[in-house]
């Protein structure tokens, strides 16, 4: 037998652990790189590979974006998804739930309040919601309009104005940008979160796992005033009350049509939904007969409510998209923020009950979306009106004799420096197109692609703002802008354009 | 060394390395995302511990980062006290998801854990295997050495 000293010994040692870990190594990254190139991996591309020299613009941009983490339903999210891209495991949904029912109540009882307390303080590092309102503004039905801006300034820069000097690169590299997008603060479950306001009315809908993040102040007033098209002299038809399945037949028997009747009625009846329902697969309590229409869009309207889009995967890739009011619908070529659905009926027809996905719906509806019924869905729709602008004029310029010296200033800088009305013009101040604002140009970030231009018409009585209410008030939407298409607005010049839009 | 004891150290030694190369292999897939099936329990859990302060990908990368430490170290049998109170408070760590995340491992608790239950529960194996080798074999040299008790 071969007797080897201490020191050959060693060295075989280490040269065999040596060659295990390198082999273990490459055989690790050969896997990986394999794997990251099949359809069952999350991974996309090469987040650290630089773009092509050439300049070519077709390869994957994913410079310092993280891929998304590992995670299952109900589990948090992080607050930033923003900076994370790739792929889901599967386009398609499971009705199942990752524990059995008893458990997710107790795991949610217990993540609940250490979620909402950090989500509180990242609003809270976000925002100062100080709750001042602005004096003389109220919403249509009388709900004080809160000041801003809210978004609380990056670093040093003692002004917005300040800020707005820097160059979206500096913003991009410094990390400035106070207007990042706000994901759910649940993303892993997301699905309708409700305002303190609503589930005061309707417990039912309260969630075992999540909270609405941005105070009531900042949301539109509840229950909101209703205006239809066909009886412009009732004014607010709903009386201050919320329509609801038990009242909407008397208020409204004799002033609509059989069509329209029976479309509000289906605006009304609740319908299960993807988290709503009355399975296990749930985020209330008691099983749930689910969400109807004019639970978000209370009389037709908004009441702040937050939902995913429907119109991508992964789950976390989804955009929060605040609750659009439904008021002047009739006059929109194009519905959804990312979806450009044509007609109201169509949007009736494929809406967010069960997010984009038909074996959900399958599995936890059923949902009786008839093109006959969607249809008359849409005759309802679109007979809700915009809420009285006594300033507005039929060509939908101020009168000058009723609108104020800084309104009319509003209005000016609206049409000129502030290039509002490059996109909001016409009777609603929309353009119906979807715009790339390429706001990624101000935040490292995954880009979020063309939005549709919202209406302004009405405005001041749908807070908070931009798709997914990152803008709490419209002084915020009018610093967003300031920013991102580089204004350079004085500060009574902002102050001038929130005054025109709340005459709007 | 004799031969009877050379013998005797054998197993420890196979012990030893099997403990070396799991523990490199599993930390090194923990540094790819999307490969290591651990990878939601391990970032989740330590995300939680660390009171969300580590993101979940963060938290893989120490972990991975310890994990090929440890079993680099159990290969080469270098340092066995370091190696014990790192592997000691690495155990520790994966007995956490049963008390963070008990509504993903047990179906019905303490005795009918899930698959993940299950998973983390046979650290209890590794951990006494661990502990076998790493006491059994250090000595004040720090080099690993067979007992002689």
């Amino acid at each position: 037998m071969v007797d080897l000293s201490d020191k050959t010994t060693k060295a075989i040692t280490i040269g065999a652990v040596a060659l295990t870990v390198v082999g273990l190594g490459y055989g690790i990254k050969k896997a990986y790189d394999r794997d990251k190139v099949s359809e069952t991996s999350q991974v996309v591309g090469d987040a650290t590979a630089a773009r092509p020299a050439n300049g070519a613009l077709t390869s994957p941009n994913l410079e310092g974006l993280e891929l998304y983490p590992t995670i299952t339903k109900g589990l948090r999210t992080p607050f930033d998804l923003w900076r994370y891209y790739g792929r889901g495991v599967s386009s398609f949904g499971s009705p199942e739930l990752p524990m059995k029912f008893e458990q997710w109540v107790e795991f949610h009882r217990k993540q609940k309040p250490e979620l909402m307390e950090d989500v509180r303080e990242y609003m809270a590092s976000r925002y100062d919601f100080h709750e001042t309102p602005m004096e003389g503004y109220f919403m249509t039905g009388g709900k004080p309009i809160m000041a801003g801006p809210v978004a609380r300034l990056p670093g040093d820069f003692e002004s917005f104005e300040k800020l707005a000097e820097c160059p979206p690169d500096k913003i991009r590299s410094d990390d400035l940008f106070p207007y990042k997008p706000l994901a759910h603060p649940l993303q892993s479950t997301a699905h309708m979160l409700f305002p303190r306001s609503w589930i005061a009315v309707h417990p039912e809908h309260e969630r075992l796992d999540v909270d609405m993040d941005i105070p009531e102040a900042y949301l539109p007033e509840f229950p909101p005033p209703m205006f239809l098209t066909t009886h412009k002299e009732l004014g607010d038809i709903s009386g201050g009350r919320e329509i609801t399945f038990d009242n909407y037949y008397d208020i409204f028997d004799g002033l609509l049509t059989p069509e329209q009747m029976e479309g509000l009625k289906e605006l009304l009846r609740p319908t299960p939904t993807t988290w709503f329902n009355q399975t296990s697969h749930r985020i209330t309590l008691e099983p749930s007969d689910g969400v109807a229409c004019f639970d978000c869009h209370v009389n037709g309207h908004t009441n702040g409510a937050v939902e995913l889009g429907p119109d991508s995967r992964p789950n976390m890739a989804r955009l929060r998209t605040d609750t659009p009011t439904m008021r002047g619908n009739y006059n929109l070529m194009q519905l959804s923020s990312k979806r450009s659905i044509r007609s109201m009926d169509h949007f009736a027809e494929v809406e967010e009950y069960f997010d984009g996905d038909p074996g959900m719906q399958q599995a936890l509806g059923p949902r009786g979306a008839q093109r006959q019924i969607t249809n008359r869905m849409a005759d309802f729709n679109a007979i809700l009106d915009y809420p009285p602008a006594p300033k507005l004029s039929p060509m939908m310029t101020l009168y000058s004799d009723k609108a104020s010296e800084a309104e009319l200033r509003g209005e000016e800088l609206f049409h000129g420096k502030a290039k509002c009305a490059t996109c909001h013009y016409g009777p609603a101040f929309v353009d119906d197109y979807m715009h790339d604002l390429q706001v990624e140009r101000f935040y490292v970030g995954r880009p979020e692609g063309p939005i549709k231009t919202f209406p302004l018409r009405g405005i001041k009585d749908s807070p908070p703002y931009l798709h997914d209410g990152r803008a709490p008030t419209l002084h915020d939407a009018v610093e967003f802008f300031n920013l991102v298409l580089e204004l350079h607005l004085t500060r009574s010049e902002k102050d001038d354009l929130v005054a025109y839009l709340m005459a709007l | 060394m004799s031969r009877s004891e050379a013998k005797a150290m054998q197993p420890f030694t196979m012990l030893r390395i099997s403990l070396g190369i799991v523990y490199f292999l599993f930390g090194f897939l923990k540094l790819f995302p999307d490969l290591s099936p651990a990878e939601m329990l391990a970032g989740e859990t330590l995300s939680r511990v660390s009171g969300q302060l580590l993101s979940s990908r963060d938290a893989l990368r120490v972990l991975g980062a310890a994990e090929c430490a440890i079993g680099v170290s159990f290969l080469l049998g270098i340092r066995p006290k370091v190696v014990f109170a790192i592997f000691l408070g690495h155990m520790a760590g994966t007995i956490l998801p049963l008390f963070v995340l008990p509504e993903l491992m047990f179906k019905v608790a303490p005795f009918a854990p899930t698959m993940h239950g299950q998973y983390v529960i046979k650290n209890l194996i590794i951990a006494a295997a661990g502990w076998a080798v790493l006491s059994s074999m250090g000595n004040a040299t720090g080099r690993m050495q067979p007992s002689t008790t």
